[in-house]
Formats: structure tokens, C-alpha cells, sequence
């Protein structure tokens, strides 16, 4: 792969410009004017909507139909759903969740029962 | 820094530790690869401060070493984050009268961002763009140090990081349980589900958040336009018929 500088910036400054461009949309476009209500109404329930996506987008990668079939993914779930609706602790939550995830792949332990 | 800017910092690095700890493996990750394709390190960080999005950065090397023309580059990054338009859309009001910093939250606006900034509230309304800045400038910062840990680290160090970006999955589903106890309506909740699994069976899991989210605008659209007229329709059907209307 050989490494030209120039290239590199003029591709980084594009894809810069095009991202921030996506980010930036909304308000130029509804800076001057109120956003229609239809949207007002829709901007309320966007973030809730986002967030579960965004569970489910984290899945995307997930192979249901090859062991471990996701089950480590669906297990950590349901036990940071459980201890934070239990203890309402978000630190506690994410992190005993991602030690739990971390042991359960890191040590293969559904391959064993799946093996 | 005065007592209660301090504070405000404070509060806003423990707000965003799931962040640093979720950007230091994504960020090495995305650093190993560009430094993986021969690049030196000095363009991860570059990369990282100037476009800050992890998907399309990771899209970019492999563009990159397809030796792909601007033109793709420019189209497939604003398909893959076509979805922070919609992160904006409902952070207008938010953002209203954060001052000056406006628009470097916009500039710097990534999924992760944009989760806390609609689950978590300023300590006071005054300190309101401050407190969007600090957990803005913090989670920007985490991304560039973990791209530079990558590039300059990742290929000689085994660290047994496998696992360690559940951590972004667990913030997520936290946040949506607060998300859950704190909005009236459940019908968002519905829509993700349903526009979620249509998306995961109909598109590839790199197209698979902007057609969800899509999708679920569209069910959220329909879903107001049916309750809207329901309503009409209700508020006629209550009105006395005798009575003249007033105007």
C-alpha cells in the first residue's frame, strides 16, 4: 500500500466535509423557520425510538443461526436489564454487564455447552 | 476553574466513563487497521479529530485500500451517516441557546453523543451548554486517544480487549430503560422493535441503522397522522350539534 500524503488529506477532508454535513442538515435547514409540528411532535418520540435501535443495531453482527446462536448477546442483555431495573444503577449496570460479556467470550463458555 | 464549572466536569466525566471505556478498544481498533493498511500513525489521529465518526472512518480505510475515487467516498459517508440528520431533528431545542459551542456539538455529534445528551440532564438550565460541551469534548477526546493507543500500540501489544466494546451495548440498553421510565408514550418503544428486526432481515448490517431509523420515522409519522385525525374526528363527534360553534 503506498502512502501518499496529499491523497490521504483530500480523501480525509471529503469524507470530514460529508459527515459533518449530515450533522449539520436539520439546523441549517431549520434555523430560520419552526420545523413543521408533524415534526415537533415526531422529535419528541426520536430519542426513545433511537436508543432501541441502537440496542439492536449493537446485534447486527450477531450469527443467530451458528452457535453460539447469540446467546452470550441475549444473556448479558437480559442480566444488565435485570440488575438495573433491580438497583436502577447505570454504572453498576454497564459495567458488571461488560465484565460478565467479556468472561463469558473471552473464556468460550458457551462453546463448551454448545461444543 | 470555579467550585461549580468544576463540579459540572465532574459530573460529566462520570457520565461519559462508559464512553471512554467503549472509544479506547473502538478507537484501537479503527488505529490498528489504518495502521494495518500501511499508514503512519500520524493520520489516526488526524482522521479521528476531523471526521470523528466510527463507522465511516472504518468504511474510509477499506475505500482507502480499494483505492476508491472521492466521489465514492463522499456518497458512501453520507449514506452511512445519514442517520445523524435525524439525531439532529430532535435536538433542535436542545441546542437552542447553547451559545457559541452550537456548532462544534454539531460537528462532533456521534451515536454515543447523542444518546447522552437526550438521556442525561445539565445539572441547571444555565449551565446547559457547558455541561452538552464538556461530555461533547470528552467522548471526541476518548475516540483520538484510543486511535493513537491503536496506531502506535496496537500491533505490538496482546491486550485482551475481546468483548470490551459490550460495554457500548450496555450503555444503550441502560439508557433505553431510563428512556422507558421517563417517556408517557410506548408506541417509540414498538416502532424500533418492529422497523428493528424488518431491518435486520431485509439489509446488511452496515446499512442496518439508517433504514431502521427510517423506517421507524415513518411508523412514528403514520402513527401520529392516525392519532391526530382519531382525535379530530373524536372532538367532532363530542361536539353538540346544537350549539353554533365559536369562532
Amino acid at each position: 500500500m503506498m502512502e501518499d500524503p496529499a491523497h490521504f488529506l483530500v480523501v480525509t477532508a471529503v469524507v470530514a466535509v460529508a459527515t459533518f454535513a449530515t450533522r449539520a442538515i436539520p439546523f441549517v435547514f431549520f434555523n430560520a423557520r419552526a420545523p413543521p409540528q408533524i415534526l415537533s411532535t415526531i422529535e419528541k418520540n426520536l430519542p426513545p425510538m433511537i436508543l432501541l435501535l441502537l440496542v439492536i443495531y449493537c446485534l447486527k453482527d450477531v450469527q443467530w443461526l451458528y452457535a453460539p446462536y447469540g446467546v452470550p448477546e441475549i444473556f448479558t442483555i437480559a442480566a444488565v436489564m435485570g440488575l438495573h431495573l433491580w438497583k436502577r444503577n447505570a454504572m453498576l449496570s454497564i459495567f458488571a454487564g461488560t465484565g460478565l460479556y467479556m468472561l463469558l467470550v473471552q473464556l468460550d463458555v458457551f462453546s463448551i455447552i454448545f461444543g | 476553574m470555579s467550585q461549580q464549572s468544576e463540579s459540572l466536569f465532574t459530573s460529566a466525566l462520570k457520565t461519559t466513563l462508559p464512553v471512554f471505556l467503549g472509544y479506547i478498544p473502538l478507537g484501537m481498533a479503527f488505529g490498528f487497521l489504518l495502521e494495518g493498511a500501511g499508514y503512519h500513525w500520524i493520520y489516526a489521529p488526524l482522521m479521528s479529530i476531523f471526521i470523528y465518526a466510527g463507522a465511516g472512518q472504518f468504511i474510509a480505510v477499506a475505500l482507502l485500500a480499494a483505492g476508491a475515487g472521492l466521489t465514492e467516498f463522499a456518497i458512501t459517508t453520507l449514506l452511512i451517516n445519514l442517520r445523524h440528520s435525524f439525531y439532529g431533528l430532535s435536538l433542535l431545542e436542545k441546542f437552542s441557546g447553547v451559545g457559541k459551542i452550537k456548532a462544534y456539538l454539531i460537528f462532533a455529534l456521534t451515536d454515543e453523543t447523542y444518546a447522552l445528551l437526550t438521556t442525561t440532564k445539565a445539572p441547571d438550565e444555565g449551565s446547559k451548554g457547558k455541561f452538552y460541551f464538556y461530555i461533547t469534548v470528552l467522548d471526541h477526546s476518548y475516540w483520538i486517544l484510543g486511535s493513537v493507543l491503536g496506531a502506535v500500540l496496537g500491533s505490538v501489544l496482546d491486550l485482551r480487549l475481546e468483548g470490551m466494546t459490550f460495554v457500548l451495548t450496555a450503555l444503550f440498553v441502560v439508557l433505553t430503560i431510563e428512556q422507558y421510565h421517563a417517556s408517557r408514550s410506548r408506541f417509540p418503544f414498538m416502532a424500533a422493535m418492529g422497523a428493528g428486526v424488518i431491518s435486520l432481515l431485509l439489509f446488511s448490517p452496515d446499512n442496518m441503522l439508517l433504514f431502521s431509523i427510517f423506517i421507524g420515522t415513518l411508523i412514528l409519522i403514520a402513527h401520529e397522522r392516525f392519532v391526530q385525525n382519531d382525535l379530530e374526528v373524536r372532538n367532532i363527534a363530542e361536539q353538540d350539534p346544537d350549539q353554533e360553534k365559536i369562532p
